[in-house]
């Protein structure tokens, strides 16, 4: 193996629209030379091909393992042969959900949507690596530094002391220093196997609490496989406004599209990159970046956003720790005077925690059970200070007693309350405490699934 | 009769100033795989020679002398069209002066075709360029022909008087 160059700084030469080709040997010691869909980095040594069909290069590397590959440098022309070993075939999980999501949109941009159905990964060990001599454009300086945006990043969020004021930090260090104009980030409700937009920037509408299912578009499914999506290219089965009004439509709920909140996001966006967060053992968001430009997310950005992104995990995680452990005795207060002014109506869906407010969808989930518990204690008993770790045993909610993001459906509740203007709003006086400011007279309704 | 695998059809898709892909194999099983730089068929369409740059194909030309056994394919950027030609009988040819005489139209050629994925000019330009003095000529005789446009057919036999078009009901 030439071990000046490899694979880590080949990896731009993998983002290429030129379909790489590759050769095999038959059982008859014939060569045989077809192109590949996608070559795919998955470490320094080793790579993976998309196998969308059984032909005669499946049916040689199942007799012959060895492959070769020809490689060019996106930028500079430089050309490369690989030398290769086939492995095995990988036909779900993290590695075939990125390739399948990055091949939509390769298909989508060369006109062959629907031609490229993913049915494996194919993962080979590379064996050597070949700089062939030939013409090559000069290097041109890159466009971005990333390791000094990633230490600005860094820095803004290492002085974030609540959960809040890190899920801005994180979307404005992005947005500012890795030159993004979209991005948003979605707390995961693993309960509700959804995620929701808990903060997002360049959209005309903020979103927030606008939901995304696991599995649907590149959000939903780097959630569900835990593992960063990345696109290249418009792929319309990933646009998320298409795929979550198609899900609908598919089970039969036409009836949510109209209660939903709209989703922020572009129309058919030409970059997407989605990286989960992961903090002891379990997903709490998801960071979403989008662009108009094509090729705007490579492999580089996403690994600088996959190392920020363990940074604000553990933070949050940490966050959470702390939360737990305020005292749990709220002092106790006069019962709040029933306010005065016109009844305001809010309507409770059990199945599914949805809470509608004078008929107007709020939430649902985990959140929309805290506000409707907070809203009967208020009601029946006038309090208005809560504390976390009561909320998390309350067996209204139906919490886990440890190790549920409740701080970020406390968030994500204050931040859609805000957002809606409503004269209900939650506020956090001190860490591990919640207060309910209610603005006017209350009817509380419980109402069975239609 | 005309008993040439290469018809008139295939002829004149494959002279059109393609992408092409060189491989060969050793008999230990291990492969090699070069960029093309042009190609041309004999008066009677039964010998092809492709073009390959010479420096970056040492271990092609030799595993070409030591079994013969050549696949090469050829693809419309555009299109998608891809036909892949083999035969067993391949032998290092004399590169001629009209060879080296086309290699600018056919890099011209190709770096038009590229365009309609806005790839740029310079780019194509310094990924097909060969110097004309690095130039190595293989000529064999083609026995095999197969569709290789993406989709479900690809790798299957080529019919007579077809260029694969069959890719295109599939895109």
């Amino acid at each position: 193996m030439n071990r000046l160059i490899n694979l880590d700084i080949l990896r731009n030469c993998l983002e290429g629209i030129v379909p790489a080709g590759v050769a095999t040997c038959g059982a008859d010691g014939m060569p045989n030379v077809t192109y590949v869909s996608q070559i795919m980095y998955v470490d320094p040594d080793h790579v993976a091909l998309s196998y969308q069909f059984f032909n005669k290069t499946r049916e040689n590397i199942l007799f012959n393992p060895r492959a070769s590959v020809l490689l060019m440098d996106p930028n500079s022309a430089a050309r490369y042969r690989l030398e290769l070993r086939y492995l095995r075939t990988e036909t779900d999980g993290a590695l075939f959900e990125r390739m399948k999501a990055k091949l939509a949109g390769i298909a989508s941009h060369e006109g062959m949507v629907g031609v490229f159905r993913l049915r494996g990964t194919d993962i080979y060990r590379v064996l050597d690596i070949e700089h062939l001599p030939g013409r090559e454009l000069p290097a041109e300086l890159p466009a971005r530094t990333l390791l000094p945006a990633l230490r600005r990043c860094s820095d803004a969020l290492g002085v974030c002391e609540t959960l809040d004021s890190l899920c801005d930090s994180l979307l404005d260090s992005v947005i500012g220093h890795f030159d993004v104009a979209q991005a948003m980030l979605l707390f995961a409700d693993e309960a509700a196997a959804s995620l929701f937009v808990v903060a997002s920037r360049g959209y005309p509408q903020a979103g927030t609490g606008a939901e995304i299912p696991f599995g649907v578009g590149v959000i939903g499914v780097a959630a569900r496989e835990r593992v960063p999506i990345r696109i290249m290219y418009a792929a319309a089965e990933y646009a998320y406004t298409r795929a979550v009004r198609e899900q609908l439509l598919e089970g039969g709920l036409e009836s949510e599209l109209d209660q939903r909140i709209p989703l922020p996001g572009l129309g058919s966006p030409a970059s997407q990159l989605a990286i989960p967060l992961v903090g002891g053992g379990r997903l709490l968001a998801v960071l979403y970046l989008e662009s108009r430009q094509e090729c705007r997310f490579g492999y580089d950005i996403e690994d600088a956003l996959v190392a920020l992104c363990a940074q604000a995990s553990q933070a949050m995680a940490l966050m959470q720790m702390q939360e737990d452990r305020a005292p749990e005795r709220v002092p106790a207060t006069a019962a709040a005077p029933v306010p005065a002014g016109q009844t305001l109506r809010v309507e409770h869906y059990p199945r599914d925690h949805s809470l509608l407010v004078d008929g107007d969808y709020l939430i649902k989930g985990v959140a929309g059970a805290i506000l409707w518990t907070l809203l009967n204690d208020f009601r029946d008993q006038g309090r208005t200070e809560f504390s976390n770790r009561e909320l998390r045993r309350d067996p209204r909610i139906g919490l886990p007693e440890v190790g549920d993001n409740l701080e970020a459906r406390l968030i994500l509740l204050i931040r859609r309350l805000d957002e809606r203007r409503l004269p209900i709003r939650l506020e956090k006086p001190v860490q591990g405490r919640i207060r309910l400011r209610v603005g006017r007279p209350l009817m509380l309704q419980t109402r069975e699934a239609s | 009769m005309d008993s040439a695998l290469v018809d008139d059809t295939l002829a004149a898709f494959i002279l059109s100033g393609l992408s092409i892909q060189v491989a060969a194999c050793r008999d230990d099983g291990r492969t090699t795989l070069v960029r093309g730089a042009g190609a041309r068929l004999s008066a009677d369409r039964r010998q092809l020679t492709v073009l390959v740059p010479a420096s970056q194909s040492a271990s092609l030309l030799q595993s070409l002398a030591a079994n013969g056994r050549i696949a090469v394919l050829f693809n419309e950027p555009e299109s998608h069209r891809s036909v892949q030609l083999k035969g067993r009988d391949a032998v290092i040819g004399t590169v001629s002066d009209a060879d080296r005489a086309a290699l600018p139209a056919y890099v011209a050629t190709l770096t038009r075709r590229l365009q309609h994925y806005r790839i740029p000019e310079a780019f194509c330009r310094a990924l097909f360029s060969v110097a004309p003095d690095d130039l190595a000529a293989v000529t064999f005789t083609p026995g095999e022909a197969y569709g290789q446009t993406p989709g479900p057919h690809a790798g299957e036999p080529l019919r007579h008087g077809e260029a694969d078009e069959r890719g295109d009901s599939h895109r």
